[in-house]
């Protein structure tokens, strides 16, 4: 039979080559895709999930679309390992996360991470590291300020700039009025926020009160909004201090101003705790508004999500966006993934679009990233959220 | 006293030599990232040590101060500042200290619990503040940078426990100065403290701002470590934390504040390692100091009881019964005996009155001490001995009448002034610290400098025990008569003794009533002595006054005196006659 | 100026509240303790969890005030049981480390990140005055310090279980021997000091941070008035928890101050303090 030709030295020879060409000896000519030791591509997160605040959703969104990806088959046969590590919003703690990640378990790359302080305390040893961060959340100025770290999220910052854009043009207001809160090592990022925005608008902002404590009683400053004659106010709080102000202002029957929020206003819970306030309530969003459950653009985050029994919030969209970048930039990696090449396919990145957001994500070799410079804003309209824009507010970048 | 310092300076340094290099040895970088936290919690715990485990002195605001001292290295760094880190610490330290000061002056004459409210205030205005500040070099993304010689994470730790080590040793060797055992004395009883001549307040702002610039160090250290820097690392919780872990392992003594700073490192990292939720921590925390602080002595100090068990155990030291001593040397030559002769008064008491409320406690007390004499003070319960003696070492505020001394007037001094000018006194109830040796607490009480030879010489002469035992282990009758012991040491103008031989056997009474007589030619001291024992007084004294209800009832020879009907009215109720008939 | 100050009685009220709470609490049973807002905000998010599950609003405010005084005499016992004796910096450690049990257990079952809708006890305006609305709740909750006071005083100077309170604060040793009922006393003491921080906080959480950690640091403020009452003075300390109110209101205007306005009231209360202590005596006990 004509099988029976076939001499063991030929199968072997035969062997030996295809091995090699999988091996990628010529990488000029192999187009193999990403392989891994051990089967595993380790990924990891530092957030903050006990003490203060809870942004646990984001890297569990994070790890259902891996859980996803890996009951696919993972990538090209690898699967990713990821842990969440929680600093309860202790520098400690972080510094300890970080290192176990990095040094203990070696990871690759971070993604998904949502930490009140994850970026301050551990930019500089990721830069040393030389392992990157695709933050799931970005809240620290050092997220967007760091060239070890790109947040998936507009954050704050850009995200001020755009509301007050908003209701520059779109609302035709002149006063308008920021009162932040401010907490280590945000009063640059925030004062360059508003320049920012006075550029682009060609006007001044009215009343720039950068001294509201972290918690109190917030009437005075209530008060002094009224009484500067502000017609739009711009907050920085997170959840609980949007509904305290919201609510001073109802006890002090204020009347003709627009409260202005950023992201972490957007949620049903304060929604419910509002839903019979008649003061103008509005939000920045970081992503397609959640609440809008007929947006095509959020179909496959919900149908995601939906399949991982996860809910479906602001938060889950940060952390499926990393993830699925994650999985992209992956993909395009040809070799062993470590965490050298894994910084260098981000470094080397062509920027991915991704409906949740209005620009698309890159990291890049730079200083510094904000690429995530579109927002769709919101109203509070009887208890519940109603899309103002339904067209990106995109935010060029500042020139010089 | 020498040896045994440079025992314990050797000893810390070995254990942190040996601790070291095991560590460096064994164990991969994680965990000497983890060790080097340790060291500098450690630092920081020494500071609270200061303040709260040896002044007593509630302080909450300790990370505060690291805070500042943290800032301050971050600011030099940034600015390039000549000097390298080491010097940066140490700006750091001295930077936190004015503001330790600050904080501590206003509440340091007040009770105790009004300067841990304060701290408290502070450590959330300060909070508010940090808060808003940004770190130098945060936005610059710049990090404090480190001389190449600590540049690696190993080097760093060798130099964080140096840093605690070298903390250690100087606060061990501050201990066996008199601010050391100020310090002590200030804790257990501020009032004897003051009756020694020394300055309460001046000894709590002490203790407050080395406290600070420990802490201010450990800020700095901190700094070197993470090399940037968040406000959450020096917030009120973190204050707290660190308060009650110091008052858990007693952070005063050395190991116990090692074995806090091992304990707040790496329980959260016990938690991670089986990935159990961080706030787990907070509650074992909570769980295991209460129970911890339940057992009434704070960890090291139970460690540092049964090494002293276990010594004891090992080489029983002889039971210290004092038989009868070979009378030391006389220490001034003996002159002329006690002939109650025209001799100008040491101290001249005229027309006290001293009110409480609508009681009168004294009322217009004349009493005259003359110069090198023993004059006797006795009357009943209540007659207003005690009070007297508080009055006149300047323990009451408000009184009427004249206090001289040597026709200086005393009004208008504090008790802290007296003492040094001379007027000291022994307490009713002992108030000498504890954790004092016997030496330290008479070096404590003398106020000037005295010799090894002479302090020893005065504890024989007293049937006191030697210097380096601990004043715990003493029994109270010996107790009192190191307070005398303490209050000759100092030889001051005069002494007055509230119930000396209280708790003590009839020999050792009579012993104290000759030592006692021999008080004034001895040392040149005037001697009141306030007793009950009527026959120490018969013994010792020249001159007697008894007071009853406050008021002088009689006073004069001790013979004459005891058999006046008044005095003997006043003791018994009614004459003997009287009674027997 | 006046606007931001009258703005800052709302917070004045709850500093005085509990601040008289604090001095009750230390006056009769010599514990300074850090755990008053705490239970206070144990008892508020007990009557809000209760109420989210449908409990009607009286009711959950009845069981939370309940609660409220219940943990507050679990932590009574814990000091009198095992802490009877000891010196005040264990004391003081004890409370402090009780309270960072209790932030961490209410921040887990209160969930940091959403906050929980608090039903407002007294909604609505009481007056305007120089521009400024004086809510009810303000109000209320001033006239409630007033009348805790009032009740307080008269209780302790008026009645034989006042009388037997005051011999305990004095002397616990003597006030054993003579046969009062130091256990059951001490309890009291407890459980009222509790039912007043959980009433207090109802009344003034919907204006402030729903969050069981902000909730929980308001016992600074609340010791700061109770250090303008010198840790004795009932009435002195209701005026400092105004004072430190309208001053913290006063101060949110000083901008050109920026962050440094935080320690615009505690240095006021380090003046207050620097005059007081001309008078310092020697404590009695040591």
């Amino acid at each position: 039979m004509k099988m029976r030709t076939w001499s063991p030295v030929a199968a072997m020879a035969a062997l030996v080559a295809t091995l090699t060409w999988l091996g990628g000896v010529s990488p000029a000519v192999a187009q193999s895709g990403p392989t891994c030791k051990d089967g595993a591509i380790k990924v990891g997160a530092v957030s903050t999930i006990t003490g203060p605040a809870d942004f646990s959703e984001v890297p569990k969104a994070a790890k259902a679309v891996f859980d996803q990806a890996n009951a696919k088959g993972g990538i090209n046969g690898c699967k990713i390992d990821y842990t969440i590590e929680d600093d309860k919003a202790d520098p400690q703690a972080a510094t300890q996360a970080a290192r176990d990640l990095v040094d203990n378990k070696g990871v690759a790359v971070l993604t998904g991470s949502a930490s009140l302080l994850d970026c301050a305390v551990n930019a500089g040893f990721y830069a040393r590291q030389g392992v990157l961060s695709i933050q799931g959340l970005g809240v620290d100025p050092a997220c967007y300020n760091s060239p070890s770290v790109s947040p998936v999220n507009v954050g704050p910052y850009v995200l001020s700039t755009a509301v007050l854009y908003y209701a520059s043009t779109s609302l035709k207001l002149d006063k308008l009025c920021a009162f932040f809160i401010i907490i280590g090592g945000t009063q640059e990022a925030y004062k360059q926020a508003i320049v920012n925005w006075e550029k682009l608008s060609g006007k001044k902002i009215h009343l720039l009160d950068l001294t509201m404590p972290i918690q109190g009683d917030y009437t005075p400053f209530i008060l002094k909004a009224r009484d500067a004659g502000c017609q739009g106010v711009l907050f920085n709080h997170i959840e609980p201090g949007v509904v305290q102000l919201v609510k001073t202002a109802e006890a002090q029957q204020i009347k003709g101003i627009d409260w202005l929020f950023l992201a972490p206003a957007y949620t049903e819970q304060v929604a419910k705790a509002l839903s019979g306030t008649t003061q103008p309530v509005y939000a920045g969003t970081e992503w397609e508004p959640f609440t809008d459950v007929k947006s095509p653009a959020n179909k496959d985050w919900r149908a995601a999500l939906t399949a991982a029994g996860q809910p479906l919030t602001a938060f889950t969209q940060g952390g499926y966006e990393s993830a699925t970048i994650l999985i992209q930039v992956l993909k395009g990696i040809n070799g062993p993934v470590t965490r050298a090449s894994v910084t260098k396919a981000l470094h080397d990145m062509k920027p991915i679009t991704n409906s949740l957001v209005g620009t698309p994500y890159y990291f890049g070799p730079g200083k510094t990233h904000d690429s995530s410079r579109a927002t769709k804003i919101v109203k509070l309209v009887n208890g519940k959220w109603n899309v103002q824009t339904p067209n990106w507010v995109i935010l060029p970048q500042p020139k010089g | 006293m020498k040896s045994a310092s440079l025992r314990a300076v050797a000893t810390i340094a070995l254990s942190a030599l040996v601790a070291a290099s095991l560590i460096l040895g064994l164990l991969p970088s994680y965990w000497i990232f983890l060790f080097t936290s340790a060291a500098i919690a450690g630092v920081v715990l020494q500071g609270i040590g200061i303040v709260a485990g040896r002044t007593g002195m509630i302080s909450l605001c300790q990370m505060s101060f690291a805070g500042v001292g943290a800032w301050t290295v971050a600011w030099l760094s940034l600015h390039e500042v000549p000097g390298s880190l080491f010097l940066w610490i140490l700006i750091g330290g001295a930077a936190a200290v004015p503001l330790g000061v600050a904080v501590g002056l206003p509440a340091l004459r007040l009770r105790g619990i009004n300067l841990a409210i304060v701290t408290l205030g502070f450590a959330a205005a300060f909070d508010d503040v940090l808060a808003a500040t940004t770190f130098p070099g945060q936005t610059e993304f710049k990090f404090v940078t480190r001389p190449s010689l600590v540049e690696s994470d190993e080097a760093y730790f060798a130099f964080c426990v140096a840093a605690f080590a070298l903390v250690a040793i100087g606060l061990e060797l501050m201990s066996r100065t008199r601010l050391g055992a100020t310090w002590l004395a200030i804790r257990h009883s501020e009032r004897a403290t003051a009756a020694h001549g020394v300055s309460v307040p001046g000894g709590k702002l002490s203790a407050f701002a080395l406290s600070a610039f420990v802490a201010g160090i450990g800020g700095g250290l901190l700094a070197g470590q993470l090399g940037t820097l968040v406000s959450d690392s020096f917030n009120l919780m973190q204050s707290l934390a660190v308060f009650v872990v110091a008052t858990m392992v007693g952070a005063r003594h050395a190991e116990g504040a090692a074995f806090g700073g091992i304990l707040i490192v790496f329980v959260p990292e016990l938690l991670r390692q089986f990935a159990l939720p961080q706030d787990l921590g907070d509650i074992l925390f909570a769980v295991g100091a209460t129970q911890a602080l339940s057992m009434g002595a704070s960890t090291s100090e139970t460690f540092r009881a049964s090494l002293r068990r276990l010594r004891r155990r090992r080489a029983p030291s002889p039971a210290h019964i004092p038989a009868a001593p070979p009378i030391a040397a006389p220490l001034t030559s003996p002159c002329a005996s006690s002939a109650a002769g025209a001799r100008a008064p040491a101290v001249s008491i005229r027309g006290l009155t001293v009110r409480y409320g609508n009681v009168v406690a004294l009322d217009q007390v004349d009493l005259i001490v003359p110069e090198r004499a023993v004059t006797g003070l006795i009357g009943p319960n209540g007659a207003g001995k005690s009070t007297l003696i508080d009055a006149v070492t300047g323990f009451i505020r408000s009184y009427e009448g004249t206090l001289t001394m040597d026709g200086e007037p005393l009004d208008g001094l504090a008790a802290h002034q007296r003492a040094r000018a001379g007027v000291r006194r022994t307490w009713q109830q002992t108030r000498i610290a504890p954790d004092l040796t016997v030496g330290a607490y008479v070096r404590l009480a003398a106020g000037r400098t005295v010799s090894q030879r002479e302090i020893a010489d005065i504890l024989e002469w007293l049937d006191c025990p030697p210097h380096n035992e601990l004043v715990a282990e003493i029994d109270i009758g010996t107790r009192r008569l190191l307070d005398i012991a303490g209050a000759v040491a100092a030889r001051p103008r005069a002494i007055f003794l509230d119930e000396p031989a209280a708790g003590q056997s009839y020999e050792q009474s009579t012993r104290l009533a000759a030592r006692i007589a021999e008080l004034p030619d001895r040392f040149g001291t005037s001697v009141v002595l306030v007793e009950h024992d009527i026959d120490l007084v018969r013994r010792t004294c020249s001159t007697v006054t008894v007071l009853d209800f406050g008021r002088v009832i009689a006073s004069g020879a001790p013979t004459a005196v005891l058999s006046d009907d008044a005095v003997v009215r006043a003791y018994l109720g009614a004459r003997e006659e009287a009674l027997a008939g | 100026m006046l606007t931001s100050a009258l703005a800052g009685l709302a917070a004045g009220g709850t500093y005085a509240l509990l601040g008289v709470c604090a001095v009750f609490t230390y006056r009769m049973v010599a514990v300074v303790n850090f755990t008053g807002a705490a239970i206070g905000a144990a008892g508020t998010f007990a009557m809000v969890l209760l109420n989210e599950q449908g409990v009607p609003l009286p009711a959950a405010v009845a069981m939370g005030i309940a609660f409220g005084a219940l943990i507050s005499a679990l932590i009574g016992a814990v000091m009198a049981r095992w802490f009877a004796g000891a010196s005040a910096q264990t004391k003081a450690a004890v409370t402090v480390a009780i309270l960072v049990g209790m932030i961490a257990l209410g921040l887990r079952i209160t969930g940091g990140q959403h906050p929980h809708r608090l039903p407002e006890l007294f909604p609505g305006a009481a007056f305007s005055l120089a521009g400024v609305v004086i809510t009810i709740a303000a109000t209320v909750s001033i006239l409630l310090a007033v009348a805790f006071t009032t009740g307080a005083t008269l209780f302790l100077r008026h009645t034989r279980a006042g009388l037997q309170l005051r011999a305990l604060s004095e002397h616990p040793m003597a006030a054993e021997l003579t046969g009062i009922r130091t256990r059951l006393l001490t309890v009291l003491v407890w459980l009222v000091s509790g039912a007043a921080s959980s009433l207090a906080l109802m009344i003034v959480a919907p204006q402030r941070a729903p969050n069981f950690l902000s909730l929980s640091e308001l016992i600074v403020p609340a010791f700061a008035a109770a250090l303008l009452g010198f840790l004795r003075n009932f009435w002195l300390t209701v005026a400092g928890g105004i004072a430190l109110g309208i001053l913290e209101g006063v101060a949110s205007n000083l901008v050109s101050l920026n962050q440094y306005r935080a320690g615009v009231p505690f240095l006021i209360i380090l003046a207050i303090l620097l005059w007081a202590q001309r008078g310092a005596r020697w404590d009695e006990i040591r």
